[in-house]
């Protein structure tokens, strides 16, 4: 069998987060009644006319940044013209000569090994409405219609399902992180079409283009390109010439179908859109857009890493935005992160789980977190001692000492932690075990004070002196 | 019967604050005067409500030259509740749900709309014949055409059976109509007037403007419909402008240019000699007149076709009988919708226009029509603007021929076209453009002067247009003349 | 020249445009759509001063809408106008399932 290499180029579409339809006032949002969130301009109305929304630009240079693209200076919009039901002009209004970024890229990491993806253009359009079928007819909700999206165009520049995978994971981390996008792709907000071709190993030249369009899961781009891949693979093993085809990932089958042979390309009859003058993007509102932008997944990844947290917890921590973005708020203090992430991952998400809240919605306040944290990392706190008094810090306003006491547990009675600091002790007063062991007793008085001097006196003495008696019997 | 509405719009005011007549005499009298008229065919629907609105308007406002007056809106333009067909079968029972900012606006002056104007359908003409309603007539002979696309505007101000009317004008829509009924019509400057509300035809032609019987009234109405409105990106944030205020101010010392190409034997030679007369008049009362070259003009009509009809093939692909309007019946499926729904829908000249449209924007036509078609815009542009550095106004006939007969050229898909030869390069350009009758022909049938303006220079145009009514002082009341 | 349009050609963009023809119409239309396309050939011989293209006749710059929601229309205004409608629905003959 001869060898292919695969090549893949992904087209993202993501739904932007601004408060407004993309040219019109309508609410962005749907899902809710069928046909109670739009205007005149969301159904084509004759005579209506497009009202651009700032915050679309801004959101879309926002994206322009963290994808490393230019930005285009002097942009406007086309007119994309398809006769489709969901497509209430007949037009949509989409960038074809001037998309706002171009050139960009992102840096994926797939086994160890980073690789820049490389972006060849983003650009702005609206979205079309909802379509329901049933049975023969069509049910349209205009909700959805005019919603803004990106469109994200790769370089056909990846080569195996974990680069598309990994690709569309960190595309989707980073842009929900930039505020730009919910990216839920089990809700539509985040949608991907793949190109897949395959060519002999040696061969300059392309092979035979196959999209897949509207894969529902990242998961499911994964499947999509190996099982294409296999399916081309074996159709040139049998000599067949493959044609261009629009094809769509089957859940059930769990392989890809056809759904149309590409006729001699689409014809969508792009022209400049006269109802928008051109957009100047100046200074002013790229540093706007940016203004607001909050940390990077990459650059969290590298202050957690080099804060110790474990490459695992940094992971967990990166799929919790909010946990992170809490961590973040103590960037600038001496926080022991490695401490603090293992308490916001541990003990706070099952509070939080289990109670069904946000951090927010709690009563720990930063005075409080960060005492916490310091009282484990001097050991001072068992993690028995937290799990008791957690509940109480999340849910009254008593500070922590007085959850403390209130607990009973001002004296020290972690068994691990007494039995390491006795252990320190006898080691650094050599002399007095040997007392100790010439039958000297009052070598135990001054051991028992110097670990209440080490504990600062919280140590529980019965227990501590029982202890030290068992530790001294094993020298 | 009241003879109000044949008085200026001044005398009317005045007898409106005295109380001696009010808004609802005016509308019965405008609804006397369109029912005498019936066989103008110059509206398509009425408004029933236009009573009960002059009702209701309150206190006569003093300062308000235009409160309580009624006004004709051309039947592309959408008013809430009032029928807007676009002279199309397409929208035959189409009830808007939102205002025109340009109804908004006639609305806030307590302005009362009378009715919806007659037109070529989705303005695709040039003698409103494409009308799914019949053609409207042209008051000083009803065998004639009263041209178009704005045909009903100017048909129902030429008669004096309303004063005011709007139209719109995407080549020569407003002018020529205006020319061939002995009315003033004036297309402002792009992006004077909202567009938010006018059915699109080509967008980056199209604007509305005021239809009259006179210059004066003509400015009055352009000051209260032009205003910057944020629903329409293409709008301008000119300042809000009096453009009476140069209307009486003398004519001598301004530099008028008329291109050779305009005067060339295009033009019939009656409308040439009462264009030399006018030219001399104008020298006579002090105005500079020399003729001049504007470049691309005479490849103006070429462009419009590939621009307006590459444009009007999208806005009017919205008519596909889903969300409003016609849709044909029973059909088995999407693609069969779409398809007999726009096939009975539109007529024919609409249905040529979007083919042609399509075709030209179609794979690589986009590069050898459209761009091409939009780089030779830019020329046009600049070429006139090169000529704006010389002179304040240039000057030509509105119109090749006067109005013809209702039977002619009915079957000429290339006639339309050329009726706007001479109007067609403004809205290339984006500049204002007016008509002011100045002479009638043999047979009596009215003869227009087109003045085009640099950008946002109407107020100089109407100073213009004032002294050549002035000056030729014509009657331009058909009843008068023709009974 | 050919004063008629080839019926391949009349029939693609009527495709392209949504519009149906029956026999007779596509007969005039070959003729009059040869017509129209004779005359807008004739850019091909205009020379342009330069590249530049005018889109528009704006004066200006966009500018952009403030990020706020306005006033939405009621589900029947939305459904006032359509020929056919289920519930809150607008409803067309079935989609060709794209």
């Amino acid at each position: 069998m001869k060898e292919y290499i695969p090549t893949i180029g992904l087209e993202v579409h993501v739904e932007l987060k601004s408060k407004s339809k993309m040219f019109s006032p309508a609410p962005n949002q749907y899902g809710g009644r069928a046909n109670y969130n739009t205007t005149v301009v969301d159904l084509g109305y004759p005579g209506t006319l497009p009202w651009l929304n700032r915050e679309v630009v801004s959101i879309g240079l926002r994206a322009c940044k963290v994808l490393n693209c230019t930005i285009t200076r002097r942009m406007h919009f086309d007119r994309k013209n398809y006769f489709y039901p969901d497509n209430p002009k007949n037009y949509q209004i989409t960038q074809s000569r001037t998309p706002i970024g171009r050139n960009g890229f992102l840096e994926i990491e797939v086994d160890g090994t980073f690789k820049k993806v490389e972006i060849e253009e983003m650009h702005i359009e609206e979205d079309t409405c909802k379509s329901m079928h049933k049975g023969d007819v069509s049910l349209l909700d205009f909700n959805r219609a005019g919603v803004p999206l990106i469109e994200i165009v790769t370089k056909p520049c990846l080569s195996s399902s974990e680069e598309a995978m990994a690709y569309l994971e960190t595309l989707r981390r980073t842009l929900f992180y930039a505020s730009i996008s919910d990216c839920k792709m089990e809700e539509g907000s985040m949608r991907c079409d793949a190109n897949i071709s395959i060519r002999e190993v040696g061969s300059n030249q392309l092979g035979t283009k196959i999209e897949v369009k509207n894969i529902g899961s990242i998961h499911n781009v994964g499947l999509s390109i190996e099982k294409e891949i296999e399916r081309q693979k074996a159709c040139l093993e049998r000599g067949e010439i493959l044609r261009e085809e629009t094809r769509r990932f089957d859940d059930n089958l769990g392989e890809t179908v056809l759904m149309r042979v590409k006729e001699t390309g689409n014809d969508y009859r792009y022209f400049p859109e006269p109802d928008i003058p051109f957009v100047e993007v100046t200074d002013d509102m790229v540093e706007e857009a940016l203004f607001s932008m909050e940390m990077l997944p990459k650059e969290r990844k590298e202050i957690y890493l080099s804060r110790g947290i474990s490459s695992v917890n940094v992971e967990k921590l990166l799929q919790n935005k909010e946990l992170s973005d809490y961590l973040n708020t103590y960037i600038d203090t001496d926080l022991d992160f490695v401490v603090g992430s293992n308490l916001l991952l541990g003990d706070i998400s099952s509070f939080l789980n289990r109670t069904h809240q946000t951090l927010k919605d709690t009563l720990l306040t930063k005075e409080k977190f960060q005492a916490l944290v310091f009282k484990i990392s001097t050991k001072e706190l068992s993690s028995r001692n937290v799990k008791d008094i957690l509940d109480d810090l999340m849910e009254t306003e008593e500070d922590m000492d007085a959850i403390i006491s209130k607990k009973g547990i001002e004296n020290i009675s972690d068994t691990t932690y007494l039995e390491e600091t006795i252990r320190k002790i006898l080691l650094e007063n050599v002399s007095s075990v040997e007392d100790y062991k010439n039958g000297k007793d009052r070598a135990v008085k001054y051991l028992m004070g110097q670990i209440m001097k080490e504990t600062k006196g919280k140590a529980n003495p019965s227990m501590a002196n029982e202890m030290l008696l068992k530790e001294l019997s094993k020298q | 019967m009241s003879k109000y509405l044949d008085l200026s719009i001044q005398e009317i005011h005045e007898l409106l604050v005295k109380k001696e007549v009010t808004p609802k005499d005016l509308v019965v009298e405008c609804f006397e005067r369109i029912k005498e008229n019936e066989t103008l065919n110059a509206f398509i629907t009425l408004n029933e409500d236009a009573i009960s609105i002059a009702e209701s308007l309150g206190e006569v406002e003093e300062d308000n030259l235009l409160f309580g007056l009624p006004i004709a809106v051309k039947d592309n333009i959408v008013t809430k509740e009032l029928r807007t067909t676009c002279a199309s079968k397409m929208l035959e029972n189409f009830l808007p749900i939102y205002d025109a900012t340009v109804v908004e606006n006639i609305k806030k002056q307590k302005m009362i709309i009378i009715g919806k104007t007659n037109m070529d359908e989705f303005a695709m003409g040039s003698t409103s014949r494409t009308s799914y309603f019949d053609a409207p007539k042209n008051p000083w002979n009803k065998n004639c055409i009263a041209g178009g696309s704005s045909g009903g505007s100017a048909a129902c101000v030429a008669a004096r059976l309303i004063p005011f009317a709007l139209g719109s004008d995407t080549g020569g829509s407003i002018r020529q109509p205006a020319s061939y009924c002995g009315i003033v019509g004036m297309k402002p400057t792009y992006g004077r007037i909202s567009r938010y509300g006018l059915v699109a035809f080509g967008s980056s032609l199209d604007q509305i403007g005021p239809m009259t019987r006179n210059v004066y009234e003509n400015a009055v109405l352009l000051s209260n419909l032009t205003s910057f409105d944020e629903k329409d990106m293409t709008s301008s944030k000119k300042e809000k402008e009096d453009y009476t205020r140069f209307i009486g101010k003398e004519i001598k010392g301004m530099k008028i240019g008329v291109p050779n190409y305009w005067m060339s034997d295009i033009v019939e030679e009656e409308i040439r000699l009462e264009m030399e007369k006018t030219i001399r008049r104008l020298e006579e009362l002090g105005a500079t007149v020399e003729r001049i070259d504007i470049d691309y003009i005479e490849n103006a009509v070429t462009l419009y076709q590939i621009i307006a009809m590459g444009e009007a093939s999208s806005n009017l692909a919205r008519f596909d009988g889903v969300r409003y309007g016609y849709r044909t019946e029973n059909p088995s499926d999407v693609e069969e919708m779409y398809r007999k729904t726009r096939q009975a829908g539109f007529g024919r000249e609409v249905k040529r226009r979007i083919m042609i449209g399509s075709y030209l924007l179609s794979g690589e036509n986009a590069v050898t029509y459209y761009n091409k078609a939009l780089q030779i815009r830019d020329d046009i542009k600049k070429s006139f603007e090169h000529a704006f550095e010389t002179y304040d106004l240039i000057i030509g006939p509105t119109t090749t021929t006067v109005a013809y007969s209702l039977d002619e050229n009915l079957d000429d898909p290339m006639k339309s076209f050329m009726d706007d030869i001479l109007v067609i390069p403004v809205n290339m350009a984006g500049l204002p453009g007016m008509n002011v009758p100045i002479a009638f022909n043999h047979n009596h049938m009215p003869i227009g002067l087109h003045i085009v303006g640099p950008s946002f220079g109407e107020a100089k145009m109407y100073q213009l247009a004032y002294a050549i009514e002035q000056d030729k002082k014509l009657n331009l009341n058909p009843k008068e003349e023709v009974a | 020249m050919e004063d008629k349009l080839p019926k391949e050609e009349v029939l693609h963009v009527a495709d392209l445009a949504r519009i149906a023809v029956t026999e007779e119409e596509l007969e005039t239309y070959q003729v009059q759509l040869k017509k129209m396309l004779d005359e807008v050939d004739k850019i091909k011989e205009v020379k342009n001063y330069d590249e530049e293209m005018l889109i528009c006749p704006w004066d200006h710059e966009a500018s952009l809408r403030s990020d706020e929601v306005g006033e939405v229309l009621s589900n029947q205004e939305v459904l006032q106008n359509a020929p056919s409608h289920t519930g809150n629905f607008i409803e067309v003959p079935v989609m060709i399932n794209e």
